[in-house]
C-alpha cells in the first residue's frame, strides 16, 4: 500500500504532538486535558463517520458502543483487577461484536435496512443500559467506581498519559479513516451509499463490506471508551448509556462534513471547544439549544460541511478566524488560549455559513 | 396467578397508552416519509401542559385534551409545512427531528426544570380511582387511553378506508408522484395527515400526565417501546400498530413481574429483534397492509 500524503502528514503530527508533555513543565495542566478531550471527540466522530459517512447507513449507536468500552474497563480492571492495555483491546472487541451483533439483524432485512437501522441503533443504548442494570456482575444499578484503576506508568504522569493515549487512539481513528476512503473497502461502501440495489448488482459484496466498516467504526468507538474511563472516576448506567455521546458526534460529523475524513476532525475541534467554553461560561443550559439548532441549520442549509466549505472558500475561513480573534485580544481576553481559540472557531463558522453565492456549481444537488 | 393476570391486564392496559404513542409516528413514517422524533416531544410538551393547565387553572385533567390536541395538531401542521417547502428526504427528517427533540427537551428541562412533576390527588382524582373486575383492578388513567387508543385506530382505519382524504392518503404512501401526476394535493393531504399524527401525540401527552410522574427525560426511554411497536405493527398500519402495542405492554408487564422493572426493555427488545429476523413486514404482513 502506497504512502499518501495525508496519511504521513497525520503520522508526521501525532509523533511530534506526543512529546508535547515533555516541554509542557510550567503549562497549565489544563491544556493537556483539553487537548485529550479534542482527541477523544476526534476518535468518536472519525470513528462514527467511518461507517456512517462511507456507506450513509445512520447511526444513533454510538454511546453503545462508547459505553461498552467504559463498562469493559470498568468490569475487567476495577472489579477483576486485569491487566489495563490488554483490556482496551477486550473492549474494542467487545464493542465491535455489539456493532457485527446489530449488522448481522438489521443488514439482511431486504426492506428500509437504513431507517430500521437507525432507529434500532437509537434503542440499543438504552437496551445495552438495561442489560447493565439487572446482571450484577456488570453494574447492577450501583454504578462502578474507576479511581482505584492502576494507570501505567511508563507514559508520564496522568495529564500526559491521558493526552498520549487520547493521541494514538485518534490517530488511529484518522488513519483508519485516511484509509478506508482510498481502498476497495471504502469505494465500495460510497457505491452503497449513492444506491445500494445497483451496487449489489455491479457486484460489490454488500453484506460484507457493511459489517467490516461497521466493526472496524465500532472497534474504535469501544476503544477509546476504553481509555475515556481512566477520566471518570465514578461510572454510572445513566452518565454513559444516554444519548448525549451520539447527539454531539453526529452534531460534530454533520458540521464537519461526512463526505471526506477531515469533516469529523474539523467538527470534533469546533464542536468541543465551543462546547467547553458555554460550560466554562456557565451556559450549559443553552447548550443544547445550539447543538439542536445548528443540527438542524446545516441539514438544511450547509449539506456538505464546514471543512468542503472552508476547502472552497479558504478567504472567508481565514477572514472569520481574524475577526473571531479580534476582540478577544484587544478587549484583554487572552488568558486562556483556548478562549481566543473559541471566538476564532465561531468566527470562521458564523462566515462560513453565511450563503454561499455561486449558483451554477452549488445548483447540482448533493446526494445521498 | 392472580399477580400474573394482574400483570396481563395492566400490560393490555399500557398497550393502549403505546398505541397511543405509537400511532403518530407510524402514520408519519409509513405515510408521509417523515420519521418524526418531534412526536417524542409533542407527548412529551403536551404532559406538562396538561399538568400545568391542571395546576394553575385547576380544571379537570381530561379538559387539557381541548387545548393539547388542537395546539400540537397545528405545530404538526407547520412542521409539515417547512419539510415540504425544504423538499426534506427521510434521513434529512431523522436528524431534522433528532435536533427539534433536543431542543424542546431543553426547553421543557428549563421551564419545568429536571425534577419529577406528578399531579397530585385532588388535581387529578383518577389516578387513585379504579374500576374493579373481580380482584383484578383497571385503573381510570390507563383505562381511558386504551379506549382512546382503540377509537382512534378504528377511527383512522375507517377515515383512511372510507373517504376521499383517505384514498389521496394511501395513493400517496404507494407511490407519491404518481399520485400527485393523478391529481392528489401532496402539500394539502401531508400536513393534515401530519396535524392528526402529532394530536395523537399530544392525546397520549394528556393521559401520560393523568397516570405517572413526567421528567424531560421520559422522553428517550420511549424511543424503544415506540419503535419497537412501529416496526412490530408494521409501518403505516393502524391495526397493527394497536396489536402490536398491545403484545409489547403485555410483554414488558409480564417481564417486570418475573424480573423486575430492568427486564421490560430487554423482553421488548427481544421481541423487536424476533420481528426483524422473523416478520420484517409487521404482524399482519404486507398483504393485509392496507392500513
Amino acid at each position: 500500500m502506497r504512502l499518501r500524503p495525508a496519511a504521513a502528514a497525520t503520522v508526521v503530527l501525532a509523533v511530534a504532538l506526543w512529546f508535547v508533555p515533555e516541554f509542557a513543565d510550567g503549562f497549565p495542566i489544563f491544556y493537556l486535558l483539553f487537548a485529550y478531550n479534542v482527541f477523544f471527540w476526534i476518535a468518536q466522530a472519525s470513528s462514527w463517520n467511518l461507517f456512517t459517512g462511507s456507506s450513509g447507513y445512520f447511526s444513533f449507536g454510538q454511546g453503545a458502543y462508547y459505553g461498552v468500552g467504559v463498562y469493559t474497563v470498568g468490569v475487567l480492571v476495577a472489579k477483576r483487577g486485569w491487566p489495563l492495555l490488554p483490556t482496551f483491546v477486550v473492549a474494542g472487541i467487545l464493542g465491535a461484536l455489539l456493532g457485527l451483533f446489530i449488522g448481522l439483524i438489521v443488514f439482511r432485512l431486504r426492506k428500509l435496512r437504513g431507517e430500521i437501522f437507525a432507529l434500532m441503533t437509537l434503542a440499543v443504548a438504552f437496551v445495552m443500559g438495561a442489560v447493565a442494570r439487572v446482571s450484577s456482575t456488570i453494574d447492577g444499578g450501583q454504578g462502578i467506581p474507576l479511581s482505584g484503576v492502576e494507570l501505567p506508568q511508563a507514559l508520564g504522569d496522568f495529564p500526559a498519559m491521558i493526552f498520549r493515549l487520547g493521541l494514538i487512539v485518534a490517530t488511529l481513528a484518522v488513519l483508519a479513516a485516511q484509509v478506508l476512503h482510498h481502498s476497495r473497502l471504502g469505494w465500495g461502501l460510497f457505491a452503497i451509499r449513492d444506491d445500494e440495489a445497483v451496487a449489489e448488482n455491479l457486484g460489490v459484496p454488500t453484506f460484507r463490506f457493511k459489517m467490516m466498516a461497521l466493526g472496524i467504526s465500532a472497534f474504535l468507538a469501544s476503544l477509546s471508551g476504553a481509555v475515556h474511563s481512566l477520566q471518570i472516576s465514578y461510572v454510572t448506567i445513566e452518565d454513559v448509556f444516554n444519548i448525549r455521546v451520539p447527539l454531539l458526534v453526529i452534531l460534530m460529523s454533520i458540521l464537519g462534513g461526512t463526505r471526506h475524513w477531515m469533516g469529523p476532525v474539523v467538527g470534533a475541534l469546533v464542536v468541543y471547544t465551543l462546547n467547553d467554553r458555554l460550560n466554562a461560561a456557565g451556559l450549559q443550559d443553552v447548550s443544547d439549544l445550539i447543538v439542536g439548532g445548528l443540527l438542524i441549520f446545516m441539514i438544511v442549509a450547509v449539506k456538505e460541511g464546514l471543512y468542503l466549505r472552508a476547502r472552497q472558500r479558504p478567504l472567508r475561513a481565514a477572514i472569520g478566524f481574524a475577526v473571531g480573534i479580534g476582540p478577544p485580544i484587544v478587549l484583554g481576553l487572552t488568558d486562556s488560549a483556548i478562549t481566543v481559540m473559541a471566538y476564532g472557531l465561531l468566527g470562521a463558522v458564523l462566515l462560513l455559513m453565511l450563503p454561499v453565492t455561486a449558483p451554477v456549481e452549488e445548483a447540482v444537488p448533493v446526494h445521498g | 396467578m392472580s399477580l400474573l393476570s394482574q400483570a396481563v391486564v395492566s400490560g393490555v392496559l399500557a398497550g393502549g397508552l403505546y398505541a397511543m404513542m405509537s400511532l403518530g409516528m407510524s402514520l408519519s413514517w409509513g405515510v408521509l416519509k417523515v420519521i418524526n422524533l418531534a412526536q417524542f416531544s409533542f407527548i412529551l410538551l403536551s404532559a406538562y401542559f396538561t399538568y400545568q393547565l391542571t395546576v394553575s387553572l385547576g380544571i379537570d385533567p381530561f379538559l387539557s385534551i381541548l387545548v393539547c390536541v388542537p395546539l400540537f395538531g397545528l405545530a404538526g401542521m407547520a412542521l409539515q409545512w417547512v419539510f415540504n417547502r425544504i423538499r426534506i428526504s427521510e434521513f434529512e427528517s431523522l436528524l431534522f427531528t433528532f435536533g427539534l427533540f433536543i431542543i424542546l427537551e431543553s426547553l421543557a428541562a428549563t421551564v419545568w426544570t429536571a425534577d419529577f412533576r406528578r399531579l397530585s390527588t385532588e388535581q387529578n382524582p383518577y389516578v387513585s380511582e379504579s374500576i374493579w373486575i373481580g380482584s383484578i383492578a383497571l385503573p381510570v388513567p390507563q383505562l381511558a387511553a386504551f379506549v382512546a387508543a382503540i377509537l382512534v385506530a378504528f377511527g383512522v382505519r375507517h377515515l383512511l378506508r372510507n373517504t376521499h382524504f383517505g384514498r389521496a392518503v394511501r395513493a400517496l404512501a404507494q407511490d407519491r408522484d404518481v399520485a400527485v401526476a393523478f391529481g392528489v394535493d401532496n402539500g394539502k393531504v401531508s400536513m393534515q395527515l401530519a396535524g392528526l399524527a402529532a394530536g395523537f401525540s399530544a392525546l397520549a401527552g394528556v393521559f401520560i400526565a393523568m397516570s405517572r410522574a413526567i421528567f424531560p427525560g421520559l422522553a428517550v426511554e420511549w424511543f424503544g417501546i415506540v419503535f419497537s411497536v412501529v416496526i412490530l405493527g408494521g409501518l403505516g398500519s393502524t391495526l397493527g400498530t394497536l396489536i402490536a402495542a398491545v403484545i409489547i405492554g403485555v410483554v414488558g408487564a409480564v417481564a417486570t413481574v418475573w424480573g423486575g422493572p430492568p427486564m421490560a426493555p430487554l423482553a421488548v427488545f427481544l421481541v423487536l429483534i424476533a420481528t426483524l429476523l422473523f416478520r420484517p413486514e409487521g404482524i399482519l404482513g404486507a398483504a393485509r397492509r392496507d392500513t
